[in-house]
């Protein structure tokens, strides 16, 4: 039976939600949608089915998000409850649903996010907590977490200040540089805090992609139920019919171009390299 | 680490909420501004737009600087619940939320300020009727009720009571049918909208008659004549409006 962080919202069932959740959280710049990327094909390619998800993607308020950000007037309350807005429809319409579907859930950010956010700008933290009390707790949140001094290079020499992660709204007298600074250390330290209070599972994102990566992956893997191949060489009557068919296929099609590549290795009888032509044929890369 | 307080909040502590443990009746900031703020509240059909309507220009006239904000008309917001409600994408949370989000933007664009200024805000309907239907459609009374913590309490909530058949009396003919959400459709009571409005209005009614001494609205016997209403609720008015800045604006 999954929770929440304290209240259930109507409708939402939470036994039967066979899929796990897992969150990268961390601030701007930390790498979190690189290592989405990496985790994705790495877990489709380990049989798992895949949902990745993350902030203002819902079909309900997505676009208002971005609209109302574009007019530069958007209140410190409503942008927090716009957000909310955009997270609840993503629980109820994708992340449930996935979950109960046996999916794998990758989220870019979670309710950390956007509780930092809206308690550095101001938010009594208890307000914003009870809003998120119907989240559901996920099954590990891991928390690219880099420093200031490594995090600028990666922000000046790639794709510059932006407004937002700059925290212009809250520190409109300075520059962008100093309204940077202020702003993700200001949002640092709230993740610190988050991070103790949530326990999150802290990872080095100043290393590079592949280590952090690597790290990741070793995490996950403790996580997710292994999706196990019955091992061929004891016992399988069955694969070794379907061997034997395939072989007797192969010498049928003989010199037919379109199947030739099917006869290409030769494959005896015996047990032991059975295997090969079986999992070759369904394009699954064999287990080390 | 304390990283909050390094942040200039400044006037919004006003409405920030207080912890949740505190009792609704405290939760809201009693605003110590120089506006006043008056809100109509009750059932489709009540009469309270007619009322709140007559008020405005009585403190028009009167020479007050009046605002007036209707409930679901942040221009931010308005395109995200037309999505919401055309679409059909509305659950009882999200339904909730964005209504939560409409309301947050005029309280920071539409009330606060306006109220800071010293005017008079009158607004058709407020944070009960939020509470009245997120309960209806199933919500936890309490998460509603921390969820618009942020809200100024308002001087004086006026309840205008209907029995449920009057009130759809009253709408019989004067409007175009009953809307999906309005008539409480989504929450699948039943599928003809006259007994699914005739349904979650009922359940409505159950919620504001709950509220009333929650948080003290003054009840308005909404069967009387117009006018007797109206006189009953200039009468309350005007007991506010002493030392209340009058922002003299061309009659």
């Amino acid at each position: 039976m999954r929770q929440t962080y304290g209240k259930q919202l109507p409708g939402m069932r939470l036994s039967d939600l066979p899929g796990k959740l897992i969150v990268i959280e961390g601030t701007d710049g930390a790498g979190r949608s690189t290592q989405i990327n990496l985790l994705k094909p790495w877990l489709e390619e380990l049989g798992h089915a895949v949902l990745d998800t993350g902030m203002t993607r819902s079909r309900l308020a997505g676009d208002g998000i971005r609209r109302a950000k574009e007019r530069n007037n958007l209140g410190r309350v409503t942008q927090s409850l716009f957000y909310a807005t955009d997270f609840i429809d993503r629980l109820e319409k994708e992340i449930v649903p996935a979950l109960r579907a046996g999916f794998i859930v990758l989220t870019d950010r979670y309710i950390y996010s956007l509780m930092a956010r809206a308690i550095v700008r101001g938010m009594d933290p208890s307000w914003i907590r009870s809003i998120y009390s119907v989240a559901l707790k996920p099954d590990a949140v891991f928390y690219l977490r880099i420093g200031i001094e490594q995090l600028l290079p990666r922000v000046v020499f790639s794709r510059g200040f932006d407004y937002w992660e700059s925290g212009m709204d809250l520190f409109p007298g300075q520059d962008i540089y100093e309204g940077f600074c202020s702003y993700q250390a200001t949002l640092l330290a709230e993740f610190d805090r988050l991070a103790e209070e949530y326990k999150f599972e802290i990872v080095d994102a100043s290393a590079d992609a592949e280590t952090v990566c690597g790290y990741l992956k070793k995490k996950v893997l403790e996580i997710v139920e292994p999706v196990h191949i019955q091992p061929p060489a004891a016992k399988l009557p069955d694969t070794f019919v379907e061997s034997l068919s395939e072989k007797i296929f192969a010498n049928l099609t003989r010199g037919n171009e379109n199947v030739k590549h099917r006869a290409a290795d030769p494959f005896p009888l015996t047990a032991p390299t059975m295997q090969v032509p079986l999992l070759r044929r369904n394009g699954s890369a064999p287990t080390t | 680490m304390g990283i909050s307080s390094s942040i200039q909040i400044g006037p919004y502590e006003v409405f920030y909420p207080l912890k949740p443990s505190v009792s609704s009746a405290q939760r809201y900031g009693q605003h110590k501004l120089p506006g006043r703020l008056f809100v109509v509240e009750g059932i489709d059909g009540s009469g309270k737009s007619t009322q709140l309507s007559l008020l405005h220009k009585w403190l028009e006239a009167k020479g007050y600087g009046v605002v007036f904000s209707e409930w679901n008309s942040s221009p931010l917001v308005k395109d995200t619940t037309k999505l919401g409600k055309k679409k059909k994408l509305l659950t009882p949370a999200t339904f909730s939320l964005v209504h939560a989000t409409d309301f947050a933007d005029r309280t920071e664009h539409s009330i606060l300020p306006f109220l800071k200024a010293g005017a008079i805000v009158l607004c058709d309907r407020y944070i009960y009727t939020a509470f009245a239907r997120d309960a209806a459609r199933g919500m936890d009374g309490d998460w509603v009720r921390d969820l618009y913590g942020f809200a100024v309490k308002p001087t004086a909530a006026f309840y205008f009571r209907v029995p449920l058949e009057t009130a759809i009396g009253r709408l019989v003919g004067a409007r175009d049918g009953f809307k999906y959400y309005e008539a409480g459709l989504d929450l699948g009571l039943t599928i003809d909208a006259e007994d699914s409005f005739r349904l979650f209005q009922g359940r409505i009614l159950e919620e504001y008659e709950k509220m009333i001494p929650e948080f003290g609205l003054t009840v308005i016997d909404a069967t009387m004549p117009v006018e007797m209403q109206q006189a009953q609720v200039r009468q309350i008015v005007q007991s506010h409006l002493v030392n209340a800045k009058e922002l003299r604006i061309q009659p």
